[in-house]
């Protein structure tokens, strides 16, 4: 992810031709440029989120949002309730069987993607970017018609004569939603790695005798894992910070970190309470993160050392 | 090389997964233009019944309008400011680059429901606890600028600057150059751009939960609110209009950038 030329996100940006750049005469007003975009960013998200992490400091009140005392006591009580730990608990479970789904799901798109001739690429591109731009309320309407218990999954299952299954209001139905919404950021990450794998390197091993799993195994999935790594954080972080679909599919039996958040900030009006939380959960994201990073970096700096047969 | 076989089941293995993707956007389509109040197989007919019900509901039309207004602005607003920042850092940022560009996709990258929240509180903070209108269209500006800014970059990567330079050369200023060079080049990028953060303003769940207020609820808070308590495909009509927009930015976005542009991920 911290590669030079690249974004947050992952998305390459390739470097413009910096060598052979001339410039056009040098007018200290074309900064002008960058002046609106910096202050709206400074103003509106660089300082919210300060004041959000001031505001956990606060002591709470019930007569105002806040009290302007400093203390610690948000963390504190946040952080012996072990309410709170089920709920990150949970959250960080939706969160990494989702990923895992994903992955699996979205790997065989993703190289077909690639892989597609050039004409038919197009097509698929639309296929894999449609749903991405509804939005994801939409498609958890969608998956409500299916899943809820008169839905069509469950007539069909009627009609077999089949027992009804419970699809809505479980972590079912969450985990369908889930993995539904955030395939496509799966495809388009691992598409991109997949895309700049030599196809004659796979047409060697096959010819050297390798089969078709130990060609995946040995040359695509090794060759790949940037765009995995990319995708699995990206799903893995959109995940766990989702709101609509727990709360839509999950109904009110499944609670996970943004829930409770939102709840104790707009309905309990506890600013302090819910801003400690969501800085808690940021900082816990982080360190998942970061270990998991760190992890998959060894793990394919290992890899040529197991690959000896290469 | 590949096996025959091997062709077939990776053939099979993604039309299925093909399928799962498209499968609750046609459904929800299907739903708004079934006669029935439940979706069935076979379905009962077609109507364009929901839609009428759509229509007549002020409810949802007061937020579909109030929903157009505020992507309208939020894109005006993301547009303007996206460009400009993708020219600079694309072109005058120098050493400042990566950060700058972090920092601008970041947006993007932290969760939306924080992101509310830390403007809620923030406005409250500053005594615009009631900016209310406003206040979406800054939170919407800030989801939808990232969009921009991404898109247009892309484009701005490819241009050949040494058509500018020829243009300086002819004896043209660098207003000039910029209107009749550099803008009618990156025009595809910047329309997508817009597009896109049109709809992602649209669809914009997040910041508008925590941002909107009494009298103006965007379309998707009035559809959170109805599929909480009902499945009625009234909704399922909301739902295929935003369908139908996601199928014109695909549209747009091939056409204009293509969509390889919007590749995550890298090797």
């Amino acid at each position: 992810m911290g590669a030079p030329g690249r974004d947050v996100l992952g998305v390459e940006l390739v470097q413009a031709g910096a060598p052979r750049e001339r410039r056009l005469p040098r007018h200290a007003g074309r900064h002008v440029l960058i002046v609106p975009a910096l202050a709206v960013l400074v103003v509106f998200f660089v300082l919210p989120y300060l004041n959000l992490t001031l505001i956990s400091l606060m002591t709470p009140s019930h007569r105002a949002p806040y009290v302007r005392v400093l203390t610690l006591g948000n963390y504190t009580t946040l952080l012996r309730d072990p309410f709170t730990w089920q709920v990150i608990w949970h959250t960080l479970w939706i969160g990494v069987v989702t990923t895992a789904v994903c992955l699996v799901i979205s790997y065989p798109l993703a190289y077909h993607l690639a892989r597609a001739p050039r004409r038919l690429r197009g097509l698929f591109m639309i296929l894999v970017i449609s749903p991405l731009l509804v939005g994801v309320l939409i498609r958890t309407y969608g998956w409500m018609i299916l899943l809820q218990d008169t839905g069509l999954i469950n007539q069909t299952l009627r009609a077999l004569h089949l027992p009804a299954a419970p699809l809505m209001y479980n972590n079912t139905g969450v985990l369908i939603g889930l993995v539904h919404v955030f395939v496509p950021f799966m495809v388009l990450s691992i598409a991109g790695t997949i895309q700049t794998i030599d196809p004659e390197l796979e047409f060697a091993a096959r010819s050297l005798g390798a089969g078709a799993w130990r060609t995946f195994r040995r040359v695509v999935l090794p060759l790949s894992l940037p765009g995995v790594l990319a995708g699995t954080v990206l799903v893995f972080v959109l995940t766990i910070s989702s709101y609509v679909i727990p709360s839509l599919l999950g109904g009110f039996t499944v609670l996970t970190v943004p829930l409770l958040v939102v709840r104790t900030v707009t309905e309990l009006f506890n600013w302090p309470g819910g801003s400690a939380f969501a800085i808690l959960f940021f900082v816990i994201t982080l360190v998942v993160v970061g270990l998991y990073v760190r992890a998959m970096g060894r793990g394919a700096g290992q890899l040529p050392d197991q690959g000896d047969d290469r | 090389m590949i096996r025959p076989w091997e062709r077939w089941w990776m053939a099979a293995a993604v039309a299925v997964l093909y399928a799962f993707l498209l499968a609750p956007i046609v459904i929800v389509v299907l739903a708004a233009l079934n006669s029935g109040t439940y979706l069935r197989f076979p379905p009962e007919g077609l109507s364009l019944r929901w839609f009428v019900a759509f229509a007549q509901s002020r409810s949802f039309t007061t937020s579909l309008r109030f929903s157009l207004k505020l992507a309208t602005l939020a894109t005006a607003a993301s547009t303007v400011v996206g460009t400009m920042a993708s020219l600079w850092i694309v072109r005058f940022s120098g050493r400042w680059r990566n950060a700058l560009r972090v920092l601008f996709v970041a947006p993007l990258a932290v969760p939306g429901i924080l992101t509310g929240i830390a403007l809620l509180i923030f406005f409250y903070a500053v005594g615009w606890g009631n900016t209310g209108f406003l206040g979406l269209v800054i939170g919407h500006t800030l989801i939808c600028t990232p969009y921009v800014f991404l898109i247009t970059s892309a484009v701005l990567l490819r241009f050949d600057r040494t058509l500018e330079e020829a243009a300086r050369n002819l004896g043209a200023g660098a207003l000039r150059t910029f209107w009749r060079i550099t803008l009618p080049l990156i025009k595809g990028g910047i329309i997508s751009g817009a597009v896109f953060a049109f709809v992602a303003s649209y669809d914009e769940f997040n910041i508008s939960l925590l941002l909107s207020g009494v009298g103006m609820t965007p379309l998707p808070i009035q559809l959170f609110d109805y599929l909480r308590f009902s499945f009625d495909p009234t909704a399922a009509v909301a739902g295929t209009i935003s369908i139908g927009l996601a199928f014109v930015v695909v549209l747009v976005t091939q056409k204009l950038v293509g969509l390889d542009a919007l590749y995550l991920g890298g090797g």
